[in-house]
């Protein structure tokens, strides 16, 4: 009897013991792979490292942007047994006052506890190393390094290069965007943005062990992040500088391109964007606020995105039309007794006395208005839209950069379509002198100038040249990219050339300031109304408030004999092509030979004085 | 006792002996992996634990040289002993994670709910002993070990350690199924157990405890809050694989994933550190033990040494499945430690204790009734 109940004990125990070992067989053996994998989950948490971004070069191979350490001071609550003398000590160490700190703390204490509160970016090397001095009395406290951009010379192309942000929760939505992670770095503006795919490198990864707290306790594995590709640009930083720098005190912008390729060496816009403030990967609202409302718009990227009338410089454009289709000679002639009636209208030479009997040459040079309100009379506006379409004009260049705009090239068709009204013969006579409803960019207009100089070739403009890997491998590379020929006989070409040859060399040329003795320097100016002139009449210059002043242009090239670069400035509000836009031009040139050695420097390196001049309208 | 019996030596049982400090010897090896990172807590627990071993031992010696059957004339004493201690700790006792389980003698923290299982045991095989008459127990006859086993019950269940209290109520019912039963009787308690059930659910169980249940049935439910405990013991044994991950080096354990693992969770860091295989050793030497302690039961020299046996037996049985059953997630996580295994001085103390009676029992097998 006592016999049978212990068995039955017996064999329930030993039951038991089975039940358990199947249980164990279940979880160890049978399911045992999937709980190693959430074990190894629980305990492995991936940090990432940030990448260097790839280097920005001109096209001489001097770095623009590179990357520096960026000395972040963080914060970890959980070591701090006292955090408030730390903290204390901390912002009189940072010079910072302590409300800020505390703001910080306070708004990451959601935060998990093994996360570190950023405390102060981008502190100075002295700071760091004060903290790095006082580390035993500010337990908690480390410096966190990043790479961050290290803008070698300051602001200079800003629009062009543009600037890194903080991923937007919509951008991260992008599938371009799909390997990025919240608080990454992007590039938000201009190359930067443009070519991030390359700049930007691969992240690194830790492979930290933590517990469950998420305290680490020692590295498994790092892999150490791949730094990004460099990118060469077009660009010449030398000559880029030297146009910034004629622009100072300016809006405006400045475009430089080398005639047979297309290839960018300037690419200027006034004023230029803060880039250190956007270093830290945030801008302040308050900054933010005040590009905002800055009447110099200098969010602008204004040689892609500033639309101007192109004024006289148009006047290329007319005299190419004119001469190709036949409609005059070079020798035509005719009269200007400083203006035109046309209709029950009277069409104003800039040159109130007028310029008497002009001939082609003769009215490039000294831009005389009625002899192309003839001409263009003689074209009709499509006939000159034709031409300004095969120079470029009216549409977007096909530049990387984003947000470009076309500028306008008005025709018969287009006012039909577009106003719903009849084109009014008078109106051609506007736009042969480039005012009405034409409007280019300074790209444009650049692009232009160098088709008509080179021979009639239409690049697409480029800025950037190559992309090598870190290891100096070059990946990719950029040829330059012929749009076709334009309109217009080699003939022309030459007659033009040589009249705009005039307009700096002559006597009465209107660009007198910007001749170089050294080289053969030849342009166009021009003037672009910004109000009707009844509105300012009877002003003197001074008196028109400053957003009523014409805008000033000039585009121009050299040497003469044979072109290598063409140069177009644009001063917003500068009133005179000559005198304002010229020697910004002339800097630029100056500079490109003293790089080429074909002047010597300057020593003084004063820039001319505007030297008075008579008012073109 | 006052003539120490030459022969008793003879018939010290190695067995026993020898596979208690295998499986003790296991227990140590795996407390000083499970608590050797532990930081601020003066003493390391190995050593503590080695100090309770000591104690335990001292207590087995003094055990075994006094008959069991002493016993019968202290039962009563130690009982109502036990019953002032439980209400001494729900009134003074100190709490620690929300029960109030421990009072605090300055050198040591006694929780008393854990000499209470041993003493119940005793007291029972005492009580069914003298009460034996060979022709079974009635329903009416059940009512006074019923009510000595509640009252202890309800005051653990009080604490509320459930866990625990429901341990008591699993040696009462295995004691009570050992002895000679009348059909009726048997039919009527199995009736009246299974109806119990819900009713208790619905009225007897705290929130918490219910939340307990829930989430074992469920524990993905819950990954954060109560299924945590399932989840992380599963991970920790699963991931152990056929040969561990290596002494000291368990992930779950050493990095805290695994929450009290010295004590309750003590077998789950085992079984990650050393797999299948290292589980599978310390089950069959640990239920060896436990076989070996039936073996001591039908061997007693009288029906009270078999009853006395198999209580402790039943014991430590119980405790044993229920910890490894709720380690593995085949039962709710309801604190019930793992003798010699799970840390723990008044848990330790008490099984070496129980140990000590199976060797005494052992010892006086050839002995005659007095």
């Amino acid at each position: 009897m006592l016999k049978k109940r212990i068995d039955i004990a017996m064999a329930i125990i030993i039951f038991s013991a089975a039940l358990l070992l199947t249980r164990l067989w279940y979880l160890q053996i049978y399911r045992g792979d999937e709980y190693a994998k959430l074990a190894e989950r629980n305990r492995i948490r991936i940090q990432t490292i940030a990448a260097p971004r790839g280097n920005i070069l001109d096209r001489n191979g001097q770095p623009i942007i590179t990357n520096r350490p960026h000395f972040n001071v963080v914060w970890n609550r959980e070591d701090s047994p006292n955090p408030d003398e730390v903290i204390k000590d901390l912002a009189r160490i940072l010079n910072e006052d302590i409300s800020v700190l505390l703001d910080r703390i306070r708004a990451a204490s959601e935060n998990p506890r093994y996360m570190l509160t950023r405390l102060k970016e981008d502190i100075e090397w002295e700071t760091m190393a004060a903290i790095e001095n006082k580390k035993l009395s500010l337990p908690g406290v480390s410096i966190e390094v990043i790479p961050s951009r290290d803008y070698l010379f300051g602001d200079f192309a800003s629009h062009l290069i543009g600037y890194l942000g903080e991923i937007s929760p919509s951008e991260l939505e992008e599938i371009r965007y799909s390997t990025y992670a919240s608080g990454d770095q992007v590039g938000k503006q201009g190359v930067e943005k443009i070519f991030e795919e390359y700049l930007k490198g691969e992240k690194g990864r830790n492979f930290l062990e933590v517990d469950v707290h998420g305290f680490q306790q020692r590295q498994i594995q790092r892999q150490e992040p791949y730094p990004g590709n460099d990118l060469h640009l077009t660009l010449d930083i030398e000559l880029q500088r030297a146009a910034e720098e004629a622009m100072a005190g300016k809006a405006g912008a400045v475009v430089a391109m080398e005639v047979d390729t297309g290839n960018l060496l300037v690419m200027a816009s006034t004023p230029h964007l803060p880039l250190q403030e956007f270093s830290g990967g945030r801008i302040l609202t308050s900054v933010w606020n005040r590009l905002l409302t800055d009447p110099l718009n200098p969010l602008l990227n204004k040689t892609i995105q500033g639309q101007y009338p192109p004024g006289s410089t148009f006047k290329i454009v007319t005299a190419l039309a004119a001469i190709s289709e036949g409609v005059i000679t070079p020798d035509t002639t005719f009269f200007c007794s400083g203006g035109l009636h046309f209709g029950n209208r009277r069409y104003g030479c800039w040159k109130r006395g007028g310029h008497g009997t002009v001939n082609f040459q003769r009215a490039l040079t000294e831009s005389c208005d009625v002899y192309f309100y003839s001409v263009g009379q003689r074209l009709g506006v499509d006939n000159i839209a034709k031409y300004a379409n095969s120079l470029g004009l009216g549409k977007k260049t096909g530049i990387e950069l984003e947000h470009e705009k076309g500028g306008l090239i008005p025709s018969k068709a287009w006012k039909q379509k577009r106003l719903k009204q009849k084109w009014q013969d008078g109106e051609t006579l506007s736009v042969a002198i480039g005012q009405g409803y034409v409007s280019t960019t300074p790209l444009q207009l650049c692009r232009m100038t160098a088709a008509v100089v080179n021979g009639g070739t239409l690049y697409r403009p480029r800025m950037v040249n190559r992309i090598t890997a870190p290891d100096g491998k070059t990946l990719k590379t950029f040829a330059p990219v012929s749009e076709g020929k334009i309109l217009g006989s080699a003939n022309s070409f030459a007659r033009i050339r040589d009249a705009l040859v005039g307009v700096v060399n002559s006597a009465a040329g209107t660009a007198k300031v910007v001749a170089i003795p050294e080289v053969l320097i030849g342009g166009k100016t021009g003037t672009a109304q910004v109000v009707r002139l009844a509105q300012v009449a009877g002003m003197s210059e001074k008196e028109i408030p400053y957003k009523y002043r014409d805008h000033a242009w000039f585009t121009s090239f050299a040497p003469a004999e044979k072109p290598e670069i063409a140069v177009t400035v644009l001063v917003e509000h500068g009133q005179h092509g000559g005198s304002a836009a010229g020697p910004v031009a002339r800097a630029v040139f100056k500079k490109y030979f003293e790089l080429k050695g074909v002047i010597k420097p300057d020593p003084e390196a004063t820039p001319p004085a505007a030297v008075p001049e008579e008012k073109e309208e | 006792m006052l003539r120490f019996d030459r022969r008793l030596l003879l018939n010290i049982d190695w067995v026993l002996i020898v596979a208690v400090l295998v499986v003790a010897f296991i227990g140590m090896v795996n407390l000083y992996s499970s608590t050797h990172l532990y930081t601020n807590v003066g003493v390391p627990l190995y050593l503590k634990e080695l100090t309770y071993y000591l104690i335990g031992a001292a207590i087995i010696l003094l055990f075994i040289s006094v008959d069991y059957r002493v016993l019968l004339t202290l039962n009563y004493p130690l009982y109502i002993a036990m019953i002032l201690l439980l209400l001494f700790a729900l009134v003074f006792g100190k709490t620690i994670g929300g029960a109030q389980r421990w009072i605090n003698l300055g050198f040591f923290r006694l929780q008393p709910s854990e000499p209470a299982k041993l003493i119940l045991v005793i007291t029972l095989a005492s009580y069914y002993y003298r009460k034996d008459t060979g022709k079974g127990f009635g329903l009416l006859d059940l009512a006074i070990p019923a009510l000595l086993t509640g009252l202890p019950f309800l005051l653990i269940a009080k604490q509320p350690d459930l866990g625990t209290g429901l341990l008591l109520v699993f040696v009462f019912a295995s004691m009570t199924m050992f002895i000679k039963l009348r059909r009726s009787t048997l039919a009527t308690l199995l009736c009246g157990g299974l109806s119990s059930i819900p009713i208790a659910w619905k009225f007897f169980l705290k929130p918490y405890q219910r939340q307990r249940v829930e989430t074992f049935l469920n524990p993905e439910n819950d990954p954060l809050g109560t299924g945590y405990h399932i989840i992380q013991s599963k991970i920790a044994v699963g991931s152990g694989l056929i040969f561990g991950k290596g002494y000291t080096q368990g992930t779950q354990g050493q990095l805290d994933f695994l929450p009290e693992r010295h004590t309750d969770f003590a077998f789950s860091v085992w079984a990650e550190e050393w797999g299948f295989f290292g589980s599978f050793i310390l089950l069959i030497c640990y239920f060896f033990m436990i076989l070996w302690g039936l073996n001591i039961a039908i061997s007693a020299r009288d029906k009270f040494g078999v009853l006395l046996a198999f209580g402790v037996v039943s014991l430590i049985f119980w405790q044993a499945f229920i910890n490894l059953a709720m380690v593995m997630g085949l039962l709710p996580v309801v604190g019930v430690p793992m003798p010699l295994i799970s840390f723990g001085g008044s848990s330790l103390i008490t099984n070496l204790a129980g140990l000590g009676l199976l060797m005494n029992i052992r010892m006086r097998r050839y002995m005659g009734t007095s």
